[in-house]
């Protein structure tokens, strides 16, 4: 498997440092937060392939932390992450760029399926962008 | 066919006659080519009128019926590449008018993006002199309040809509990935299925379990699929039941979402896929749902229609290429 680097932003501290040591465990470069306003200053100064990014957190939610994030890394790919449904926030949160939308709890076999696919299109976005004519 | 009525009948009665029957004969043609019988009975009265041999008015009748054959032929074959014009300067003016509208939002939404910043700047600003400032004592100081409030609400109601414009605008080459259309739908309808089950409403799922991998943009295809759903949910409200279907079909993966909820008035079908239709209440939904949803799907070389029973039913048909990628050079590495 392809070594990506994954940013984990959720409010809930242990699901981020179990799954932050899981993904280190799978050789992948992986660094967790707990709040959106961290991940966005995160970014100034790091890169990240991939980002899990909760929708509901105090202070900053997941859909206004997305939009910061697209802004300043419109490469990275997002997959939004709830506990509580909301195909409102599904909806927004794919309009506004999100990779995908999953549900926790969701297993960890799955997360890093949907974590690799999303790094695949990032790879092929930049394949896409570094051709002459900008087309594939 | 005609051919040999016209020469026994010639053969059997007087010239007159034969002109007579030929000219009858004719009258289903009349509408078609109503120039075409008295051009042929002249054709045929003047060797008549040279008394010349019963043979000579049979070739003339032949020909004549002939002629009359080949252009009723011409005639249809005419008609119909008239209609399949029809069909194609349909399919043009809507291309048209997409890309146009494509390019028209794109540019409303950027000049306006502006003006609505600075407008929520000083909607704040005023708030700000109105609630920190000598201005707070002033009697109407709660109703100027109010109304910059109101004031900085439509914007962000303005906001979402130029937001929701430009992301039907925006002329992304979707990213092709080989994905299992089937685990998409269970993924999303995993989604739905949290709003949908306090409602009572039961989603069904028919998938072919040997759909093919399809080459599709899978964020794009789960932005139309949600979006669908989520209409079907409004559609049904409570009680009822969405079924979604995959079939394949022909180089096609064929998806349907169908309810059993009020279903859509025949008058106004042929316009919900048209930007800015909407019949929900001013301010409930911008009318761009389903034109995003047709937009993404012929993007990616698809299609997508709708078919409804109204009071009962609405299924929403897409048919996407199984692999619709653009046709690469063989390249070097």
């Amino acid at each position: 498997m392809d070594k990506f680097r994954v940013l984990i932003v959720d409010d809930e501290v242990d699901f981020v440092e179990t799954i932050v040591k899981r993904l280190r465990d799978k050789g992948l470069e992986a660094e967790g937060v707990h709040r959106g306003k961290d991940a966005i200053e995160l970014l100034d100064t790091r890169d990240f392939d991939v980002c899990i990014l909760d929708v509901r957190m105090p202070g900053m939610d997941g859909i206004e932390t997305l939009r910061e994030m697209k802004k300043k890394k419109p490469s990275m790919e997002v997959i939004m992450l709830t506990g509580h449904g909301s195909v409102e926030s599904g909806i927004q949160g794919l309009q506004l760029g999100a990779y995908n939308y999953v549900m926790k709890p969701i297993p960890f076999k799955d997360l890093l399926k949907e974590m690799t696919q999303a790094y695949e299109r990032k790879l092929i976005e930049e394949e896409r962008s570094l051709k002459p004519d900008g087309k594939a | 066919m005609e051919r040999p009525d016209v020469e026994r009948t010639s053969g059997d009665h007087g010239g007159t006659k034969a002109g007579h029957v030929v000219g009858s004969n004719m009258s289903p043609w009349r509408d078609i080519c109503p120039y075409a019988p008295s051009a042929v009975l002249t054709a045929s009265a003047v060797p008549l009128g040279l008394t010349a041999g019963w043979g000579a008015a049979a070739a003339v009748a032949v020909m004549a019926a002939i002629s009359i054959v080949s252009i009723h032929r011409l005639m249809q074959r005419i008609h119909s590449l008239d209609q399949q014009r029809h069909l194609l300067e349909e399919q043009i003016v809507r291309a048209n008018k997409l890309s146009t509208v494509d390019e028209l939002s794109a540019g409303i939404a950027h000049e306006i993006n502006n003006p609505l910043a600075i407008m929520a700047q000083e909607a704040q600003w005023i708030h700000h002199l109105l609630t920190n400032t000598g201005l707070r004592d002033v009697k109407e100081a709660a109703e100027c309040e109010d109304s910059a409030a109101e004031i900085s609400l439509q914007v962000n109601r303005c906001k979402e809509i130029v937001h929701k414009l430009l992301s039907l605008a925006r002329q992304m080459e979707p990213v092709y990935q080989c994905i299992d259309v089937n685990g998409l739908i269970d993924n999303i309808t995993g989604l739905v299925e949290r709003e949908a089950v306090p409602r009572n409403i039961e989603i069904t799922k028919t998938l072919q379990p040997d759909l093919p991998l399809v080459y599709t943009d899978p964020p794009l295809l789960r932005q139309v699929i949600l979006n669908l759903l989520m209409n079907a949910c409004q559609a049904v409200d409570r009680d009822g039941a969405i079924c979604v279907a995959t079939l394949s079909e022909d180089g096609y993966a064929r998806i349907s979402v169908s309810d059993s909820g009020c279903g859509i008035p025949q008058d106004i079908l042929p316009k919900i896929f048209t930007p800015f239709f909407s019949t929900k209440p001013e301010g409930k939904g911008s009318g761009l749902g389903l034109a995003i949803c047709r937009g993404i799907i012929e993007r990616m070389g698809g299609h997508i229609s709708v078919s409804s029973m109204e009071g009962a039913s609405t299924v929403f048909t897409i048919h996407l290429p199984v692999d619709n990628r653009p046709q690469e050079l063989p390249s070097s590495h």
